[in-house]
């Protein structure tokens, strides 16, 4: 996993934080009222949104969560329940695979284009960049990948038969083949990644023109230079990658609901149709089983790769 | 510079770097192949729209979609309760409810966290901020839908205060725009965003200030606001890509659908659709509902490809009229 480089970084002086300190002596006080002025409606909007409700989940989990009615204290009967469930296991199952085949097929091309993107011209990178973009809305783009998958006169179902010569394919109705359908917009789809781009510019260049004389070859540099540097952002894009994965939603269920015999059914699709059902407490618990698997997740990643480019 | 400096006359590096423009320019231009086809697709008769093979141009160009659109609510009241454009509107007063709230909010704590706090307090502050970044949003889901009913009490019921029958006084935001607005209050993201730009702000700028005199707010209205509007066209128009586009928190907490917004109305007239049949021409003919008469009258998939450019309009316009901060905003250097 570590993408250990064996070369060394040329001697770059860092002259930023030498200049930024003498003015601490000299700083004028600042006044403690106005900065907590500053400060204090966004500790309450973060308490009060962010943390309590998370705490409240826990709490929860372990009563009837009724929205009427009195309040009941359950223990881990609702886990109980849950893990006897054989639809939260495969629900379990579908979210693994979405977010595991996701990452693996559409994680590395943002940042290839990126890479790719900062060899062009400045004047041709503007314009690319402008067309890319170019802003189409969740929903709008689920409507349009509904109207590309019909069976019946999709383009996509247009292209497998007229153009390709093979047999009609049950797109999205296919239990073994949904998942992947589902992730195929995202790799058709490539564009690059905003963050990396950013992070590539802040690489000095003569540390292209270093490895050039000594000889590297295209993918060389990429791999030695370009890579280990944007390390720290890939390695923070990979963590949000892995807990927006697992709570994939709004796309698979507008797609297909789940279906074809819950092949596509989500954890959060499933807690979804758990609440519908009335059984607000069951669906509180998988919610903090889902948020447990992804901190477990998060853990182990924070443990097996460290952010430090130089390392 | 991964391209040699020297020797790029070679045909080899000419024509790998031809290749790498070829690559980059598909994506462009798959990007904008959703575009195209909507729009096509929504100026299709009803027949043509689900007809294969696709035409790439409509035979007869015709707005009937268009117009269909917007009488849905006349023919359809069980469908749509509301004429369409009071659906555009609900959406408008969520999204600018939350910007205003939000961005002031946010920007104010990372203005401080960066400039103002400094000491043992300013790392579990800022723990304390973006924290919640780390964690699934799914979980809280539930509470904070509770919490609009009775806020503070993730209860149904509020309760009494010890030794009297009189519930404690709560909140109740549920069902309003509130629902939507308060909860969106304070965004880690942004605050990130926000932090990461007012750190590259130099401390010299602000203390020049300060000897000068002046509150620490003027400080920051005069001097760091003139400087900082990339970071804001970038942050509001992220949370108003965001707020337009969601869908799963107003559902929960609207359930009026006067003032459902328009995500959820689509979605509900997307449902009537298949429910209907016209999604599948197979079973069109055969299948009675509210939308029956508009269906008749040639409306198919071009009506949803009208109602998805609807709703991306608005997210358009802001990124044509903001393009150029948001190329700054997010420090593309060079490309001037």
């Amino acid at each position: 996993m570590a993408v250990t480089a064996p070369v060394a970084p040329p001697p770059v002086p860092t002259a930023e934080p030498a200049a930024a300190a003498p003015t601490a002596a000299a700083q004028p006080a600042v006044r403690r009222w106005q900065v907590w002025a500053f400060v204090l409606p966004a500790i309450l909007f973060q308490f009060f949104w962010g943390w309590y409700p998370m705490l409240v989940a826990i709490f929860l989990s372990l009563t009837n969560a009724p929205i009427r009615g009195q309040v009941t204290f359950v223990g881990f009967n609702n886990y109980a329940r849950l893990l006897a469930d054989p639809l939260v296991a495969m629900s379990f199952r579908v979210t693994f695979v979405y977010a595991g085949l996701g990452i693996l097929l559409t994680f590395g091309i943002p940042i290839l284009i990126a890479i790719l993107l900062m060899e062009m011209p400045p004047r041709l990178i503007r314009v690319m960049m402008l067309l890319w973009f170019v802003p189409l809305s969740g929903i709008a783009s689920t409507i349009f990948w509904q109207y590309m998958y019909n069976e019946q006169f999709g383009i996509l179902q247009f292209i497998a038969t007229e153009v390709l010569g093979l047999p009609p394919r049950a797109f999205l109705s296919n239990e073994r083949w949904v998942i992947f359908w589902l992730i195929f917009p995202g790799i058709l789809m490539f564009g690059p990644g905003l963050y990396y781009m950013t992070s590539l510019q802040s690489i000095p260049r003569s540390y292209f023109e270093a490895a050039e004389i000594e000889g590297a070859s295209f993918w060389r540099k990429i791999w030695t230079i370009s890579l280990p540097r944007m390390r720290p952002i890939i390695s923070m894009s990979l963590i949000f990658a892995i807990i927006g994965s697992m709570q994939e939603f709004a796309f698979p269920d507008l797609m297909t609901r789940g279906g074809p015999n819950g092949a596509s059914r989500t954890v959060v699709m499933y807690m979804f149709d758990i609440l519908n059902d009335g059984r607000y407490g069951d669906a509180t618990a998988l919610s903090v089983m889902l948020f447990a698997v992804i901190m477990v997740l998060v853990l182990v990643y924070r443990r097996l790769v460290t952010d430090d480019p130089d390392a | 510079m991964l391209f040699p400096t020297v020797g790029r006359k070679q045909w080899q590096v000419r024509l790998g770097w031809y290749g790498v423009q070829v690559l980059l320019w598909t994506g462009v231009i798959l990007h904008l192949i959703p575009f195209y086809l909507m729009l096509v697709t929504s100026i299709k008769p009803a027949s043509e729209a689900m007809a294969m093979p696709p035409t790439l141009w409509p035979k007869e160009p015709t707005f009937v979609a268009w117009r269909l659109v917007w009488q849905i609510s006349d023919v359809a009241q069980s469908v749509l309760s509301q004429p369409l454009y009071r659906y555009f509107l609900n959406s408008l007063i969520m999204t600018f409810g939350v910007i205003a709230l939000s961005i002031p909010v946010t920007s104010l704590a990372a203005y401080a966290s960066s400039k103002l706090i400094k000491g043992p307090l300013a790392r579990p502050l800022f723990i304390f901020f973006i924290g919640t970044l780390m964690m699934p949003g799914i979980v809280t889901l539930i509470p904070s839908f509770l919490l609009t009913r009775n806020f503070p009490f993730p209860l149904p019921v509020a309760p009494t205060i010890p030794g009297t029958d009189i519930a404690f006084p709560t909140l109740r935001i549920w069902n309003t725009y509130w629902a939507v607005i308060i909860p969106a209050g304070f965004s880690a993201g942004n605050f990130l965003l926000f932090k990461g730009f007012f750190d590259s702000i130099p401390d010299s700028i602000i203390n020049a200030a300060r000897v000068d005199g002046g509150s620490e707010f003027n400080i920051f209205r005069r001097i760091v606001l003139p400087m900082s509007k990339p970071v804001y066209a970038v942050t509001i128009y992220f949370t108003f890509g965001g707020v337009w586009d969601s869908y799963l928190w107003p559902l929960v907490v609207i359930q009026d659908s006067a003032i459902a917004p328009l995500t959820v109305a689509i979605r509900r007239i997307t449902d009537a659709f298949s429910y209907a049949g016209t999604t599948s021409p197979m079973t069109a003919m055969g299948a009675a509902s509210a939308l029956q008469p508009l269906i008749e009258q040639g409306l198919s998939w071009n009506g949803l490809m009208v109602l998805g450019l609807l709703q991306a309009l608005p997210v358009f316009i802001f990124f044509i009229i903001a393009r150029e901060y948001l190329m700054q905003g997010v420090r593309i250097q060079g490309l001037k």
